[in-house]
């Protein structure tokens, strides 16, 4: 099927004119639906600064149109890559529309100047790695001549496959709004997006201060493009598992005696496995889910946390009666 | 036969296989052996002794129908052929089977080695032992069969008779129990597993840094037969290395774990209700990949049909939303967070940094000051003792930061990732992040309050570490207001006046760390707004709301009358109803007071004076037994007495049967006690008490209804048995009873036999338990014997499960069995032979008969034995009559021993032998309680029968010394016993083991037999009872009643002459009797049957 495929500056918007009636979308299942249902987007100072951008663009009524499609789960598919965002909004046509949002990536070079003024500030880093993005930073982007927010028009380049003549549309406005979100939930999403994948960004904040710590290795460079996996993970990791990987497995022994028996530990305090702690006795509601937040991106039907409360509760319940099985006969109440 | 189970685990299956007993003539010799040694390559040969998968299934029919599960699980790989056998054909693997497998084990020559002396000898040779495979019939359990499984066997030594649980399969029970534990905390994320190309939603156990901990301790305890197990029979030289232990545990914690979760999901509980219909899954479907995710986590195999793209895009999702506790929990750092009061926090000189962001806060310092704080720290997971503060973590260098350097991990990026994931439950450490170094955050009064009871709770869910005040995680009753019932002095002057059903009254009291409130000075608390008051140096938590509730609930309630078992109840710890305030307890003055302070055992009891028809004398603590018997039977209480064996539970009760006789009790006490020792209660009570007429309730000819009624109100004492405590309730039922006493109350732990149903049946004025087993280090069997003792204490049994049982069992609520202790303490007496104001009383030396009954069997052969030498020996005399006396005489006590020793046939041996049955529970005892035994008797047949019964019972090794054992083993035996983990059972022959051994290990002597030769017995009993010897000894003489056994004691007892004789002569003095003497010693009388 041909595609009308248009490419126009944002500076064109004469589609909101009021020449054709609103077009109602169909409705889609399985779509990525905001997790904010009303008020403003963007939790966090830099998923609104994302959304500042947009809504500087005076968009009129097609920003309403915009989140209502991102509340309502018309957007598909969202895949944040290098430099490029590509989406999938359902509108009022059949074949959903192709949403793409360019940033100019920043150079290596650029990054690593950024970089380098971040090595100086372990709480930035540190914030960084947490998943906070200090205010600070924008600072930094810009004493390196960069910017890490697109400044009006000049780095964004927006396209959509819908007829709409306007440009951004709606559908990009919806794409727009859950970003936001997921930059909420996930700030190196915007790295990614400006040409630094995670790993990278990693690498560039704990590699730095690796070199800092040794000073034997000061003239090798951060390795960037080489190690795909993170250095501090595998650090971290390392030093985690150091009792599995430092003592080698032990051979079976062959005296039967010790083959069979259950090895003696060298204290005697440890023979019995330490209880769970006193503190970790009543309240649960499933902290591990409160604690990693919401699903990226998420598409289910449902709430992912009200789906998933419930098994945790029972699951609980579940174990605990398991804890009592075999010992005690069911109650059976004679009275 | 005893069968012994292993499991090992291979692709996240447990498979599971036994060892049985080697039958001596078929063993080791023949065999696979070395015939096929020193062939380069690997051979499969037959474990000679495994299990076949029906005799698996049949042993684990013993957890009941829901085992004949065991799936033997077809193997894909193709037999390979060169391990196809060309020789011998013990080298024959049964591959038609598709069910075996090798597993590697420790061998000598041509055979493994078994896993355990019950099953065998390890060969006397000396050669080193080798690792080879063997292959070996198993089952395979998947998860859920693992599962259930593993929760019957947690905790077992024996699942039935003969049924042990091996080491390495108890191991895998342990497991389990780890992973139901992580479960239980919710310790578990959603996720996915597997290759793209085959997706699986799964869920994944979460370790945080404690239970890393325990991880590593639960498999530093795994035995090395767990992972014995080869991936691949042909991978020899690889198995020797065997699977890593850590990977096997963690592999299969994490199928388990999925498991439990997938299985407590319900049908409608995954959302995508309208996809559920669907019988096959299909993407399509679903709505979303997410809604197909969420759906296969409830599914059977969560198995995903995605495509490659939809597949990974949702693998990398996943791992971005877990990104946070992959980093969190995998740090070698703990984040702890210490609330700290006002006023203790800033005498610390490395205050500066905090003081500076309470100022940059826009304080004041004097506000500061007066503020509460919670501060940021840092602990290594590897060194707890270690806490740094946040402070010393920005520092560039500095003593402090050194020692936190865990190889490469950065500790400034773990706080401030911590603090990060931290500050997403709790708002004010959000806050304190905007600060360059964050060291902790102030809290005013109210926060303080909330983070005591909320946050603090919520943060250490999420796996952060929290310290607060000792006065807040002490917190007494004292620091909070509390209610208390008061009972004023009253006229009530004796404790004899006082009953159950006397109605008292008393006066509602409201109190603050221990003292008694007036309604003004609540009505101030009541106006104060802070949640948490310093009052006289200590801070209180105050809830403004309890308060007034407690002002309107005082204004109505000044005082209340009440029934004085009501009152007991309130001051054992019941809960008060419609208290509106924590309920302290009760407080009373004059008699009740007395009362209360000597049933919670604050008083000692006042001593009772002896009934002058007891014949005998009780050892002091004995006295303080019977005085509390007494004590509770006058308040009409129950009681449980649950000494020690061999403390004398029998005395004390016979004489609380005698006091109430003197008291003018005429109506029969009813006495149920399992057949073996009810000829021991007829002794005691004739030995004790002999004018109490005792009536054996028992065997063919007992008699029923009118006739029993009248026939039992003639006596003082009814002693029947278990078995027919059921069967003949109608008749119990009809009688007035004094009291109901149980021995062996264990026998009703289980709440809903019929037997315990007919206990609780019965109706009595008082009601006496007696047990020797721990009961209270099994709650769940507690609730049965209270509910007869005192109906209704506990609550309903589902009551008491849920308040008492699950929180106690998991481990959850430290409180509920303190709880539970106090509730019951007053009703439990147990004191223990090791107790030191009981070693005091105790002689050195223990001396009882244990009078058994004959089975029906055991009467028969008796009685035909008889018959047949009286024939003869009325034709006989001389030396061919003596022949006659003492064959006849050593075929008695055969007889009496076990009909299987007369018969010599090998046949079965549980339930034919009164002796055996008791000696079985006498042992159950003393194992119970960590003591050993030795055992003695003088056939060595009959030692081997002990041995093999022994064995398959307590599923424990039994040792077994006899004329045939050579020196060395004789002394590794001994050597053994003597050892701290060593058998605590030795049975030896009376011979063999009479003389020259140190068995001081001891601390019970059991004659299963009698030699009547007191010398020799003696000198028996002198092996536990010598130099080295600290605790007291019991010894234990088995005497079958109104057998020759018995007639021979008396005999003996009665006739100084005759013993003297006996010291000289052994057993030879009998032959000089007349055959009138004799038919007397040899007849059986009544009293000998059990049923």
């Amino acid at each position: 099927m041909a595609r009308r495929k248009r490419r126009r500056s944002r500076m064109q918007r004469f589609g909101d004119s009021g020449w054709f009636p609103p077009s109602v979308p169909r409705s889609v299942k399985g779509g990525i639906k905001a997790r904010n249902q009303r008020g403003a987007f963007g939790e966090s100072w830099w998923g609104r600064r994302w959304i500042d951008t947009l809504e500087s663009f005076d968009l009129g009524a097609r920003l309403e149109r915009g989140r209502h499609y991102a509340r309502a789960g018309q957007v598909t598919r969202i895949d944040v890559q290098k430099g490029q965002i590509d989406a999938r909004v359902q509108g009022s046509r059949r074949t959903p529309y192709r949403v793409k949002i360019g940033l100019a990536p920043l150079t290596r070079a650029t990054w690593r100047r950024i970089a380098k003024r971040w090595t100086e500030r372990a709480a930035v880093r540190a914030q960084l790695l947490t998943g906070q993005m200090p205010s600070e930073i924008e600072a930094d982007f810009a004493a390196c001549a960069a910017a890490l927010f697109p400044k009006a028009g000049t780095d964004l380049n927006t396209e959509c496959s819908c007829p709409d003549w306007s440009n951004p549309c709606k559908h990009i406005a919806a794409v727009y709004y859950l970003l936001s979100e997921e930059f909420d939930r996930d700030p190196f999403l915007i790295f990614q997006l400006r040409g630094l994948a995670r790993s990278e960004l990693t690498e560039l904040l704990v590699g730095s201060d690796a070199e800092k710590r040794r000073p034997a290795t000061t003239n090798v460079e951060p390795a960037l493009e080489s190690t795909r996996k993170p250095q501090r993970r595998r650090g971290t990791k390392a030093a985690a598992s150091e009792p599995r990987s430092n003592t080698v497995e032990p051979a079976l022994p062959l005296d039967p005696a010790a083959f069979w028996a259950v090895p003696v530990i060298a204290h005697a305090a440890d023979s019995a496995l330490p209880q769970p702690m006193a503190g970790e006795r009543s309240i649960h509601g499933a902290l591990l889910l409160r604690r990693l937040g919401g699903f990226p991106f998420w598409r289910g039907t449902h709430d992912f946390m009200a789906s998933l409360d419930p098994i945790y509760a029972r699951a609980a319940q579940a174990a605990l009666e398991l804890g009592a099985l075999g010992t005690v006969p069911e109650a059976d109440d004679t009275e | 036969m005893i069968t012994i189970l292993h499991a090992g685990v291979v692709d996240r299956e447990l498979l599971v296989w036994a060892e049985r007993s080697i039958d001596t003539a078929t063993t080791s010799n023949e065999g696979p052996s070395a015939r096929g040694r020193g062939a380069a390559r690997i051979e499969l040969r037959a474990h000679p002794f495994a299990a076949t998968l029906e005799q698996i299934e049949a042993a684990l029919a013993a957890l009941g129908g829901s085992f004949a599960r065991v799936k033997p699980r077809r193997r894909t790989r193709a037999q390979p052929k060169r391990a196809r056998p060309r020789r011998a054909p013990a080298t024959t693997v049964i591959d038609a089977r598709d069910v075996v497998r090798s597993v590697w084990l420790p061998t000598y020559g041509g055979a493994p080695a078994p896993s355990s002396p019950l099953l065998g000898e390890l060969p006397a040779t000396r050669a080193k032992p080798s690792l080879a495979p063997w292959t070996v019939e198993y089952g395979s359990f998947d998860a859920d069969a693992a599962i259930e499984l593993l929760s019957c066997v947690a905790d077992q030594r024996t699942l039935a008779s003969g049924i042990v649980v091996g080491t390495d399969l108890a191991f895998w029970a342990r497991t389990l129990r780890f992973a139901g534990d992580l479960v239980a905390r919710q310790r578990f994320v959603p996720s996915v597993a597997g290759s793209p190309a085959a997706l699986r939603a799964v869920w994944q156990p979460v370790l945080g840094p404690d239970d890393q901990a325990r991880l590593t301790q639960l498999v530093a305890q795994m035995p090395p037969a767990a992972r014995a197990w080869s991936e691949s029979e042909l991978t020899a030289p690889a198995c020797k290395r065997s699977a890593p232990a850590r990977s096997l545990v963690e592999s299969l914690l994490g199928a388990w774990v999925d498991q439990l979760v997938r299985s407590s999901i319900a049908d409608a509980e995954l959302a995508s209700a309208p996809t559920r219909v669907a019988t096959r899954l299909n993407a399509a479907r679903f709505h979303s990949t997410h809604d197909h995710w969420l759906h296969a986590l409830g599914t059977a195999d969560g198995h995903l049909e995605l495509s490659a793209a939809d597949a990974s895009a949702l693998a990398q999702q996943v791992d971005a939303w877990r990104r946070p506790l992959a980093h969190a929990d995998a740090a070698p750092y703990r984040l702890c967070l210490r609330l700290e009061e006002p006023g203790t926090h800033d005498t610390d000189e490395d205050e500066a940094p905090r003081r500076a962001l309470n100022l940059r806060d826009g304080r004041d310092h004097r506000a500061a000051q007066a503020a509460w704080y919670v501060r940021f720290l840092v602990q290594p997971a590897d060194d707890p003792s270690l806490l740094v503060p946040a402070e010393e973590v920005w520092k560039t260098r500095g003593r402090k930061l050194a020692s936190l350097r865990r190889g490469d991990a950065d500790v400034r990026t773990f706080v401030l990732a911590a603090l990060g994931q931290a500050a997403t439950l709790c708002p004010q450490i959000r806050a304190s992040l905007d600060a360059s170094a964050p060291a902790g955050h102030a809290l005013d009064v109210a926060g303080a309050h909330a983070f005591l009871t909320e946050r603090s709770l919520v943060l250490e869910e999420a796996g952060f570490r929290v310290l607060l005040p000792a006065w807040w995680t002490r917190r007494g009753t004292k620091q909070r207001v509390v209610v208390r019932a008061h009972v004023p002095s009253s006229k009530l002057r004796a404790e004899s006046q006082l009953s159950l059903r006397r109605i008292v009254s008393f006066d509602w009291q409201v109190a603050l760390q221990g003292e008694t409130m007036t309604l003004k000075e609540l009505e101030q608390l009541a106006r104060l707004k802070a949640p948490l008051v310093q009052r006289r140096g200590q801070w209180i938590e105050i809830n403004p709301e309890e308060i007034r509730a407690a002002i309107d609930f005082w204004k109505k309630h000044k005082t209340q009358k009440i029934e004085l078992a009501g009152l007991v109840r309130l001051a054992l710890g019941a809960e008060a109803p419609g208290v509106p305030l924590p309920f302290e307890g009760v407080t009373a003055e004059g008699a009740v007071g007395e009362l209360l302070a000597r049933l919670e055992g604050h008083r000692a009891l006042t001593a009772q004076a002896m009934p002058t028809t007891f014949c005998g004398t009780l050892r002091p603590y004995q006295a303080r037994g019977y005085a509390w018997l007494a004590f509770l039977r006058e308040l009409g209480l129950g009681a449980c007495l649950a000494d020690d064996m061999g403390l004398g539970k029998t005395v004390q009760t016979l004489a609380l049967l005698m006091r109430e006789r003197e008291q003018g009790e005429r109506r029969p006490v009813l006495l149920v006690c399992p057949t073996s020792v009810v000829q021991n209660w007829q002794h005691e009570a004739t030995r004790f008490a002999p004018e109490l007429s005792v009536l054996v309730h028992h065997g063919v000819g007992r008699a029923k209804g009118a006739s029993f009624r009248r026939e039992a109100s003639k006596h003082g004492l009814v002693v029947s048995s278990y078995g027919l405590l059921h069967r003949d309730l109608t008749h119990f039922e009809k009688v007035d009873w004094a009291g109901v006493v149980l021995d062996e109350a264990q026998n009703i732990k289980n709440a809903s036999t019929q037997q315990s149903h007919a206990a609780r049946k019965l109706s009595a004025d008082y009601r006496i338990a007696l047990t020797g087993t721990p009961v209270e280090n099994h709650v769940g069997d507690l609730w049965s014997i209270m509910e007869f003792l005192n109906p209704g204490w506990l609550g309903t049994q589902t009551a008491f499960r849920k308040r008492f049982l699950l929180p106690i069992q998991s481990g959850r609520d430290p409180d509920a069995a303190d709880r539970l202790r106090r509730i019951t303490s007053p009703f439990v007496l147990r004191r223990l032979k090791s107790d030191r104001a009981i070693i005091a009383d105790l002689p050195d030396k223990l001396e009882s008969q244990v009078y058994c009954t004959l089975t029906r069997e055991q009467a028969s052969l008796y009685r035909a034995i008889t018959r047949e030498a009286e024939a003869s020996l009325r034709q006989l005399d001389g030396m061919k009559r003596k022949g006659v006396i003492l064959a006849t005489l050593s075929k008695l006590k055969q007889v009496c021993n076990h009909p299987a020793q007369l018969l010599g046939d090998g046949s079965a041996l549980a339930g034919r032998s009164g002796k055996l049955a008791r000696l079985t529970e006498m042992l159950g005892e003393v194992l119970s309680v960590g003591d050993r035994a030795l055992v003695f008797s003088q056939f060595s047949e009959m030692g081997g029968l002990l041995k093999r019964h022994l064995q398959e019972v307590t599923g424990q090794e039994v040792l077994f010394l006899h004329g045939g054992v050579t020196r060395s083993k004789r002394d590794q035996m001994i050597r053994r016993f003597q050892d701290k983990d060593g058998p605590q059972i030795f049975l030896l022959s009376l011979k063999a083991g009479g003389t020259g051994l140190n068995l001081t290990r001891a601390n019970h002597v059991f004659h299963f037999d009698r030699w009547w030769n007191p010398a020799v017995e003696n000198q028996a009993t002198d092996r536990a009872f010598r130099i080295g010897q600290t605790r007291s000894v019991q010894v234990h003489k088995f005497v079958c009643a109104g057998t020759c056994e018995e007639a021979i004691a008396e005999m003996i007892e009665r006739k100084q002459k005759v013993a003297d004789r006996v010291v000289s002569n052994g057993e030879s003095w009998l032959t000089e009797l007349s055959n009138a003497e004799l038919r007397k010693v040899f007849e059986l009388r009544s009293s000998a049957l059990g049923d």
